[in-house]
């Protein structure tokens, strides 16, 4: 309980400066630390491969990417702010109260298990898991991922140029 | 010109020039490793002069600054200067000082009181060196001219300039060599030369005396 | 300590020599009465101390070997005024570096900029606490450890970007990109052939990995994964992504002094400075020791009749032996170019990796033996020859066309 209770403000506190920096950068490391953070209450609540997994995808590849794509498409980012003022507050209330409303009714739908054993599993188990009943998604988010892959090289490919041929002196 | 003639990126190179992947990586590394393991006992895999312990030779075509020659071990008397001022005035940044030296009665004893050298201001062009007539002046080799004091220490007097002849022919055996036989060559012409006019001298004076003696016998016999 | 006690052989009482801090605190602790749980905690701090103490002794003296092994190569002696043969060098290196001025530029963002190198020690030093040293001598033996060494590696990537980012001028920007993508683009390479080995080892647990690596074929080949089809290739490829990974020549496009001046470390001087390449060294150990544990057999000695050596020693000489390939390659090796560094992670590393994969697969169900060889040596050859073949001609230049020259 306590974990919780010391790293939950930390957490909020970093997503909503994620969410209200007005430097992207500044924004995109405290998104990572947000993120940082969660992994390490998977850790402190016993579920070490989510933990890790969560800390090498999101902080080491999802934050990378944010951070990268900064880099390179806004480099005199030190003049750059995001205006903090909202243009119009409604749009904003149409997409989040509904999000909000949906997430506070699954969580409060939760049912804790009786105190007793934490259900321990092992590497092996969720690997086995993951290829046999699961498979279809798998074998499905691989599909999603290749052709994204293979949309991104397409995209970022330069138009092949004809090499010249020397005009006869 | 046609796109066949050429080797195009579309085509593999000839056989020939296939070579395994990585080998010249490979070689290089040997390279490397035998330059490694050959520098702890090859002079030539070694090459380090380690400074205020060894020093590297100089070559005798290196030049710095001038110094003034003496014959003779006597720094003072044997100095071949004579203070003509003419390296005073071929000098371009004029770096040099000369004061003549003259005794009481305002003759030149050909030596200079005062030879003094900016070696702030000296450009090592070696003009002095050139254009002195009694080989006084020659450049210097010594590159270790460090000191604290920017005015003072860089300011070379006669004393601190002379140096012998035989340094002379250490630091620069050729052309000390040279100047040398040059100068005893010009030597013995000049003792030829004073030996030939005593001769004659002494035959004049024979030749007159012959002559004084016969008119007086001819005087006493008239 | 019975164990200690009951060991006969006086090299084998040796084996224990690394616990002996840990022991001796625990033996003070348990004798001065305190709780179990202070005990396990100085134990920890004990451990974790030497461990630290260990590698950061040998950070300085690798700083040292490598200097003058460098000078050795280049005709010229290393450092030798500062001690006998420059023993000393290190300690003035690091005089010099903690008195020097911290100058942090006024357009950087201080917090950030003071993160960043301390954020870059941090991995690789708890990377260094999940690789087996010896026999049972693991500081923390966790059963996800290869998974944890990665996941602490992605905070590397993160730190040269606020590193880049936080000193608020163009070559640190430029170094910290070219330094993230380097790092990004051959972490791919060096995950994918560590998996072949958890895929054969059954394990994600490093000290069992080693334990599998156990035993002799034919009475004096090792049974290292190095020594097995798909784990030479895997192990090349792991050797040549750790040097991406380290920042080394040839490699060392983000720190190379001639091109980005020091890269995302320009604006860095005084300790911060000494921190970056603390990491990177730590990191280099940290990922030789993974590079040992995965394909070197760990602490495993190469001859049958050596196990009376202590095994970490034969960790530490292997360490030396890949440190030392390490030294030798960036004395020999011109910088690659950013664009020659990213095709070949990704059009010839990432390949092979990724046929190591199925290779295990099939060395493993064709039981392990010459038939093993026999199917997976083709299935590695053969794709390799058609990779070299296609890189080497697009990067084979096309024969000069001189128009106005004479023949």
């Amino acid at each position: 309980m306590i974990p919780l209770l010391i790293l939950s403000p930390l957490i909020l506190l970093a997503a909503l400066g994620a969410v209200w920096k007005a430097r992207p950068v500044h924004a995109a490391l405290l998104l990572a630390l947000a993120l940082a953070l969660n992994a390490v209450l998977y850790l402190v609540i016993g579920a070490d491969f989510i933990g890790l997994v969560q800390f090498m995808v999101y902080v080491g590849a999802v934050a990378v990417l944010i951070v990268f794509s900064l880099l390179i498409t806004r480099p005199g980012d030190e003049a750059e702010e995001i205006s903090r003022r909202p243009r119009s507050l409604l749009p904003g209330l149409v997409c989040t109260v509904p999000v909000l409303a949906v997430l506070i009714c699954s969580i409060s739908r939760v049912t804790t298990p009786s105190a007793g054993e934490a259900p321990a599993f092992s590497v092996e188990q969720l690997g086995k898991a993951l290829f046999t009943t699961h498979a279809p998604a798998v074998v499905t988010v691989g599909v999603l991922l290749t052709a994204v892959m293979i949309g991104a090289a397409l995209f970022a490919r330069d138009p092949g140029k004809k090499p010249q041929t020397p005009s006869d002196p | 010109m046609s796109m066949e003639d050429q080797t195009s990126i579309k085509r593999l190179p000839p056989l020939s020039q296939w070579s395994l992947p990585g080998l010249g990586l490979l070689k290089g590394l040997v390279v490397t490793g035998k330059n490694m393991v050959q520098s702890f006992y090859r002079e030539d895999r070694m090459t380090t002069v380690q400074y205020p312990e060894e020093r590297a030779p100089i070559s005798p075509n290196f030049r710095n600054f001038p110094f003034l020659v003496y014959d003779n071990d006597d720094s003072l008397a044997g100095l071949r200067c004579v203070a003509c001022s003419i390296c005073e005035k071929e000098c371009p940044p004029q770096c040099i000082y000369i004061v003549l030296e003259r005794d009481e009665n305002g003759k030149s004893l050909k030596r200079p009181k005062i030879f003094d050298i900016d070696v702030s201001v000296c450009m090592n062009c070696g003009i002095c060196a050139e254009v002195c007539p009694f080989d006084a002046i020659y450049m210097d080799g010594e590159y270790e001219l460090s000191t604290d004091n920017r005015f003072e220490g860089l300011l070379f007097h006669r004393e601190r300039l002379a140096k012998s002849a035989a340094y002379h022919a250490k630091l620069r055996p050729e052309q000390a060599a040279e100047v040398e036989a040059r100068r005893k060559a010009e030597e013995e012409k000049k003792l030829a030369a004073q030996a030939a006019k005593e001769a004659k001298a002494k035959a004049d004076k024979e030749a007159k005396d012959k002559a004084a003696a016969e008119t007086e016998q001819k005087g006493e016999s008239a | 300590m019975s164990l200690l006690a009951t060991t006969p052989f006086l090299p084998m009482k040796l084996e224990f020599l690394p616990r002996l801090p840990q022991m001796l605190v625990e033996v003070i602790f348990h004798r001065l009465g305190a709780p179990e749980w202070l005990v396990s905690i100085a134990g920890f701090i004990v451990a974790a101390s030497t461990v630290v103490g260990v590698f950061m002794g040998g950070f300085a003296l690798l700083s040292l070997v490598e200097r003058k092994t460098l000078a050795r190569i280049q005709n010229r002696i290393g450092p030798n005024r500062a001690g006998w043969f420059g023993i000393l060098q290190p300690v003035a290196d690091g005089i010099k570096m903690l008195t020097k001025e911290d100058i942090v530029p006024a357009k950087a963002e201080w917090l950030l900029h003071l993160a960043a190198p301390i954020l870059i020690v941090i991995p690789s030093i708890l990377a260094l606490g999940v690789i087996p040293y010896g026999r049972e001598w693991t500081p923390v033996p966790l059963e996800l450890g290869l998974l944890f060494f990665f996941s602490v590696g992605a905070l590397t990537e993160l730190s040269v970007f606020m590193a880049g980012w936080a000193s608020g001028s163009k070559f640190p920007m430029l170094g910290a990109m070219r330094a993230i993508s380097q790092m990004v683009s051959y972490e791919l390479p060096l995950i994918i052939s560590a998996l072949g080995v958890v895929m054969v080892s059954g394990t994600l647990s490093l000290p069992v990995i080693v334990d599998k690596q156990a035993g002799f074929h034919l009475g004096f080949i090792p049974a290292w994964n190095l020594f097995t089809p798909w784990g030479l290739v895997a192990g090349l490829v792991f050797y040549i992504a750790a040097i991406a990974e380290a920042n080394r020549c040839p490699f060392d496009l983000p720190e190379g002094e001639s091109e980005i001046v020091a890269g995302h470390m320009t604006e860095y001087s005084g300790f911060k400075y000494a921190l970056f390449f603390m990491g990177e060294y730590l990191g280099l150990f940290a990922i030789s020791g993974l590079g040992i544990t995965l394909f070197l057999g760990g602490w495993q000695a190469p001859l049958p009749g050596l196990g009376f050596v202590p095994s970490w020693i034969w960790f530490f000489a292997k360490l030396a032996v890949v440190i030392m390939s390490f030294l030798w390659i960036r004395g020999t090796f011109p910088r690659v170019r950013i664009d020659q560094l990213m095709r070949f992670a990704w059009l010839c590393l990432i390949p092979m990796a990724l046929l190591t994969l199925p290779a295990a697969a099939i060395w493993h169900f064709a039981g392990r033996g010459l038939l093993g060889w026999v199917t997976t040596v083709p299935l590695l050859l053969i794709p390799w020859v058609i990779i070299t073949v296609i890189y080497n001609r697009r990067l084979s230049p096309s024969t000069r066309i001189y128009r106005f020259a004479d023949s």
